[in-house]
């Protein structure tokens, strides 16, 4: 997973049947200082983070995961999904 | 999943069967610099927002699978890994296991990118 801020919104009708419904939103990866990388990701969204908001995301089957529990979630079309709105990191 | 320009276009003779009628797409990302606070944008060279369009992104290309007719200044969502299996399989029956040998594909041709000051 990794940790970044969300930095906005991602809109598209002509995509793949597997993201209809889903919310995409764009976000900042930080490194382990905080800083911004200039990495963006494209996450899905089911939390309702905001512009501004510091968020996990994750990867992969994990991110599956945040969408629907496994095991039986491979026909998701999913690789990166907010999986945590984080509070505070130390 | 992220978020590129398409660039380009690749093609080839010699490849995997199961790849066979795949159109592939060089797409380069951006990076958080070239979509400035405030900017709004559309993937087709429209004018949506205050900024215009973005300034090139920098990042390395990526080759990807393309199922959406996406073409050549489009701004795309990619997908990676099984994910981007599943978007080129979505014909196939419910259950069944994509097999196609790629690992990124185009999910998506961006309408608008929204990034609130």
């Amino acid at each position: 997973m990794i940790r970044g801020t969300v930095i906005g919104h991602v809109w598209a009708t002509r995509k793949a049947r597997g993201l209809d419904g889903q919310t995409l939103l764009l976000v900042a990866a930080r490194d382990a200082e905080g800083r911004t990388t200039g990495r963006l990701v494209v996450a899905s969204d089911t939390l309702d983070a905001r512009a501004g908001e510091d968020v996990t995301v994750a990867f992969g089957s994990g991110a599956r995961n945040v969408l629907r529990p496994g095991p039986d979630n491979r026909d998701l079309l999913c690789d990166a999904a907010i999986a945590a709105i984080v509070e505070g990191a130390g | 999943m992220f978020l590129g320009r398409v660039a380009g276009t690749v093609w080839s003779t010699v490849k995997w069967p199961q790849a066979q009628g795949l159109k592939l797409l060089l797409v380069r990302p951006y990076r958080l610099g070239d979509l400035p606070p405030g900017a709004a944008t559309t993937g087709s060279g429209g004018s949506v927002g205050s900024v215009g369009s973005p300034s090139e992104p920098t990042d390395d290309l990526v080759v990807c699978a393309d199922t959406l007719d996406a073409g050549t200044g489009d701004d795309v969502i990619v997908a990676f890994g099984h994910a981007a299996r599943v978007a080129v399989s979505e014909k196939l029956p419910p259950g069944s296991k994509p097999s196609v040998p790629i690992d990124a594909a185009v999910v998506a041709v961006v309408d608008r990118v929204e990034i609130p000051r």
